[in-house]
């Protein structure tokens, strides 16, 4: 088997019985950029198992997407990591999303509005009650 | 404690209000295999996980579905927006519309409320993280009979999103069972239950 296949990780060659397997995912692992992961609901080609082969189309850039699509990769490697803490490639790149999650929070939020009440930091004045609220159907590029 | 954050996981922008979808797209709100069940099942167990991987995997799917929830809500939502009493009765939402008008109610599809008889804790790291494992196939195969029923584009795009994150929490538990199993006896791994005799 190709080490690099990222569809395939490592079984322990001898082990106890009477247990379940799954194979841990391998380090270095292929992944997506950042936009497509978010509309494949997972950073990894080797995870990605789509209902009938259909897959989502790329979602259109707005400050929204862009943020969300950041806030995704960190929150797929938190769970990685949650697994892997001994992967240090995985978290250098989880340093990187971090940095830029912090960035693009800060651009969104100058931009459209708060995202946490903590965002309202140096506000002029109580912005939280502003749309958009997530649930309701927007179609702006805030939304 | 938790912060809430004011954006989805991922976007949700359903042009046509469609009750009749929402009828069945609700079970994934309040269902026997939906977000409800499945944050307060791993919410609920991390506490007696002994190991730190499996307390922070807990934690933070748990708290990922808690999103889910929210985006699931927001389907349904969207799907029961400016709807006439002829649109109500004849996609069949009278039933639902008579006790919640269109608010968003924790049920099932079928009408039974959320229950927490259709999750369990059981306080042992094998049993738990089994019970885990099937939640996430389960909740999979609700997102695929979702597909099956659903010809709109706009949530369908949503179910499969949700549908992909079952796939990635599934392997996660998975490998969070293996990093257990390693710390347990090798030649016995039932010989004690490592979330109770510490």
């Amino acid at each position: 088997m190709n080490r690099n296949d990222s569809g395939f990780g490592s079984l322990p060659s001898y082990a106890p019985l009477a247990a379940a397997y799954v194979p841990m995912q391998e380090n270095a692992a292929d992944r997506y950029e950042a936009s497509e992961a978010l509309s494949r609901g997972t950073l990894f080609p080797g995870l990605d198992l789509p209902f009938m082969n259909v897959v989502n189309d790329t979602l259109p850039a707005t400050p929204m997407t862009e943020m969300m699509a950041i806030d995704f990769v960190a929150d797929e490697l938190e769970l990685y990591l949650d697994t892997h803490s001994d992967d240090l490639e995985a978290f250098a790149m989880y340093q990187t999303f971090l940095a830029l999650r912090q960035e693009a929070r800060e651009r969104y939020s100058r931009a459209c509005g708060p995202v946490t009440q903590q965002d309202m930091l140096g506000a002029e004045r109580y912005t939280w009650l502003g749309n958009p609220w997530p649930w309701e159907y927007r179609t702006g590029r805030e939304a | 404690m938790f912060v809430y954050e004011k954006k989805l996981q991922y976007p949700v922008r359903i042009k046509n209000p469609n009750p009749a979808l929402a009828k069945f797209i609700i079970s994934q709100y309040g269902g026997p295999d939906g977000e409800l069940g499945a944050s307060m099942r791993y919410l609920s167990q991390r506490y007696a996980m002994p190991y730190p991987e499996l307390k922070a995997l807990l934690t933070d799917i748990g708290t990922e579905e808690l999103g889910h929830l929210e985006m699931v809500a927001a389907v349904i939502h969207q799907l029961t927006r400016k709807m006439s009493d002829e649109e109500i009765r004849k996609a069949g939402f009278d039933t639902y519309f008579v006790d919640h008008t269109a608010g968003v109610y924790p049920t099932a599809a079928s009408g039974f409320p959320w229950t927490a008889a259709s999750m369990q804790v059981k306080g042992d790291v094998i049993t738990d993280l089994s019970e885990d494992m099937g939640a996430e196939q389960k909740a999979r195969t609700t997102y695929d009979n979702i597909l099956r029923l659903s010809d709109d584009p706009d949530v369908n795009n949503v179910m499969r999103y949700l549908r992909e994150r079952e796939v990635v929490h599934f392997q996660r538990f998975g490998e969070a069972l293996r990093l257990a199993m390693e710390k347990m006896d090798q030649k016995n791994l039932y010989a004690v239950n490592p979330a109770f005799d510490r």
